[in-house]
């Protein structure tokens, strides 16, 4: 369970976020949608103790992420890029994280042949195309087996192969009654992936509730997404 | 043209570049008012044997402004080390721009030119009036040619930091070797008493435009033609390297 | 804040040599530093060779290429904190290890494990290269006084490269803290030498020189080897903890 409450986050002068409150509930994929720059990954980035909130706070099972015991095996997180440094190899990369978490070398095997990065292991990072940086990032969000998976953009820079199997994988991450959020602006893919629909708008809440919930009386996700951003209104929730 | 106005702009928009301005104005100032205030009393007695490199030393020394500028130039092209993207290298986006490489290298080379030019200007100004601060009526007075000299120092060194880091693409080596030899332990000045060749290195070569120097080796004019010399293999090379290689590599 | 357990921080420490091992620029930087100083060494002998017979003092010679020596630690510890925000790799870091406090002492830690043999390696290769190449003209010295020498020189060393790797993670870029760590042990030490010496003592770079000046230039020594040790490993931990508590406070 991840709990959001009140969320505030100041950058200079400018208000990024102001009060962000919701839940990412067990057993379900929720989305979490908004525009560029709408403060989807300020949120997550507080979530994983990143960025420092100016206030409010947001929770994993009750605790901040710093006081978890092993984050790793809590919380698989995957941002932007791949969170490697460009000179490493993919294997290293996944080795010295195993290594700080206390996981087994033949996990780092594991996931590398969950995201079918088996054969360029040994490649540096730097000579990684956009979709193999992404699934170096996914094998490392999956390297301690997270009861949560936290996912910015997973889909970004996948080829449609990597697309549906990302659909199917976390559909039954969460059918095993494990917690997904996983932030996007494509509409179309994550009405196919998601139960929960949170959307952010500006820094604030404007939607959240289940897929059927938002949606309401428009067509798609998608009319719903323009008619509740583009602040023509509509009291979804 | 278009493509040099283009670097300009690239070079203004950098941040670590407020880093070289800041310090190609100042570095040269300080270190010429440190060194009067520590010669002061022998240069007011008269015994001084330094009298000639008064503040010069501050211009001989305080080149690490255009170094930065040179090697940030290129280095900047090639590395992003920004916690957001995921190592966006901007040479692409430069290439598919300007399509010619040789007019890429000359526009940036151009734009690092003019701005040593201006900085070095800067410096002498700051230079010149920092040393009358310190010494008062016993400063010796500026000469033109030699000032221009110091001119044609900075851009020159501007450019080899420029051209080797197109050979190296990183940042670190040339930065570091540059700066460790513009200090009092240059590999140079060590290189010169192992062998006389040394003294043909573009730095060494190139203090003489300016640097009154108790052995004198080369005539001003000539320390300058050997390390425009220096400027002109490393930047074919640089052209030739840049020229072959593959952006991605 | 939870602390972890001294189990996790063992774990702490290898994931964090792992990191740095397999850094390739690491490894360069130190193969790159050996090969320099050894020419370097090469280069200071020959000079020394030219000078008269039985005056010359091996340590001095052997060491004479320290001043550039420093620089290839100097970078190295830059490259041991500025590497974090390559490719977002901090971002992982921070998942996987929280404890900002915990985690960037031990990389300090981790850092010097490779570092003190290192040193001391290239310290004694120099000076190696120096007495095989001037056992004949130059003036025999004890043993123990090697040694110590050596020793000095290796926590120097290691000072520095705890110390650069302090100001890069206090600047995250490597390029601002090269110039500003070059800048200050290249350029403005060297041009304060004229500062009394009970001042310029407490400078980390001075305080540190002591912990290795040969015991023969006694009227240049103002304070004792280990008292330049003391100074200088205050600067270090003065530095560290600022890194720790900025690294603490800001967004990664």
């Amino acid at each position: 369970m991840l709990t959001f409450n009140n969320l505030v986050k100041h950058r200079g002068t400018q208000e990024i976020l102001s009060g962000i409150s919701f839940k990412a509930r067990p057993g379900r994929v929720t989305g979490f949608l908004g525009p560029n720059g709408a403060g989807k990954s300020s949120t997550l980035r507080i979530l994983l103790g990143l960025d420092r909130a100016t206030s409010g706070n947001a929770l994993i099972d009750g605790k901040p992420f710093a006081e978890l015991h092993n984050p790793l095996t809590t919380v698989g997180a995957a941002l932007d890029g791949s969170g490697a440094h460009r000179m490493r190899t993919g294997r290293a990369h996944l080795l010295w994280m195993a290594h700080a978490a206390g996981l087994s070398r033949s996990r780092v095997e594991e996931v590398l042949d969950i995201v079918g990065l088996t054969n360029a292991a040994g490649k540096r990072v730097g000579k990684y195309s956009l979709g193999m940086g992404r699934r170096l990032g996914m094998a490392a969000a999956l390297l301690g087996d997270p009861k949560i998976l936290v996912l910015d953009e997973p889909v970004n820079g996948l080829d449609p192969e990597g697309i549906r199997w990302i659909r199917t994988f976390l559909r039954e991450r969460a059918a095993s009654g494990n917690t997904v959020l996983l932030s996007s602006h494509l509409m179309g893919e994550l009405a196919e992936t998601v139960d929960d629909v949170v959307i952010i708008h500006h820094g604030k809440i404007v939607a959240d509730g289940t897929l059927e919930e938002v949606i309401g009386n428009h067509s798609t996700l998608e009319e719903a997404f323009f008619a509740l951003t583009s602040g023509l209104a509509g009291d979804v929730v | 043209m278009r493509a040099f106005n283009a670097e300009l702009s690239k070079l203004f928009s950098l941040p670590g570049i407020w880093l070289a301005f800041l310090i190609g104005a100042f570095a040269p100032a300080v270190i010429a008012a440190l060194d009067s205030m520590a010669q002061k009393e022998e240069i007011i007695a008269g015994v001084s044997t330094r009298l000639s490199e008064v503040g010069y030393i501050g211009l001989a020394l305080g080149v690490q402004g255009v170094i930065i500028l040179g090697v940030l130039a290129v280095s900047s092209e090639y590395l992003t080390e920004s916690s957001e993207s995921g190592g966006g290298q901007q040479i692409t986006t430069s290439l598919t721009v300007v399509s010619s490489r040789l007019h890429f290298l000359l526009a940036k080379a151009g734009a690092v030119t003019v701005i040593s030019i201006l900085l070095s200007v800067v410096a002498i100004m700051t230079t010149v009036s920092a040393t009358h601060l310190v010494l008062g009526e016993y400063t010796p007075a500026f000469e033109w040619p030699k000032l221009l000299g110091a001119v044609c120092f900075w851009a020159f060194t501007a450019l080899l930091a420029f051209g080797i880091t197109v050979l190296t693409k990183h940042g670190m080596i040339p930065l570091a070797v540059l700066i460790i030899n513009t200090s009092f332990v240059s590999f140079s000045f060590l290189l010169s008493k192992v062998t006389k060749l040394a003294l043909y290195l573009p730095d060494r070569a190139g203090f003489e435009m300016f640097m009154f120097l108790s052995n004198r080796f080369l005539t001003p004019f000539t320390g300058g033609l050997v390390m425009f010399a220096w400027v002109v293999v490393l930047f074919i090379a640089a052209a030739i390297v840049f020229h072959r290689r593959d952006v991605a590599s | 804040m939870s602390f972890p357990s001294s189990k996790k921080i063992t774990r702490i420490l290898g994931a964090e040599l792992d990191k740095l091992v397999t850094l390739p620029s690491i490894w360069l930087t130190l193969t790159g530093t050996f090969i320099l100083n050894l020419l370097l060494a090469a280069a200071f002998t020959s000079v020394g060779l030219q000078g008269a017979a039985g005056t010359q003092s091996i340590l001095n010679i052997g060491l004479a290429s320290m001043r550039y020596l420093q620089a290839g630690f100097i970078i190295l510890g830059i490259l041991a904190t500025c590497s974090e925000y390559t490719g977002g790799q901090i971002r992982s870091t921070l998942t996987t290890i929280p404890w900002r406090g915990v985690q960037l002492s031990t990389k300090h830690f981790a850092l010097a494990i490779i570092t003190i043999p290192a040193a001391f390696i290239m310290a004694a290769s120099g000076v190696l290269y120096t007495f095989t190449m001037m056992r004949d003209t130059a003036v025999v010295i004890e043993i123990d006084t090697m040694i110590k020498t050596l020793l000095g020189t290796t926590g120097y060393l290691t000072c520095t490269t705890l110390l650069s790797a302090a100001i890069g993670a206090l600047f995250r870029r490597t390029t601002p803290a090269l110039v500003v760590l070059l800048g200050y042990y290249f350029v403005v030490s060297p041009l304060t030498r004229d500062f009394p010496p009970r001042i310029r003592k407490f400078f980390p770079d001075t305080a540190g020189y002591y912990m290795y000046l040969p015991p023969s230039s006694v009227k240049l020594n103002f304070l004792t080897p280990m008292q330049g040790a003391g100074i200088s490993m205050l600067w270090t931990l003065i530095f560290i903890t600022v890194a720790i508590v900025l690294f603490r406070k800001r967004d990664a």
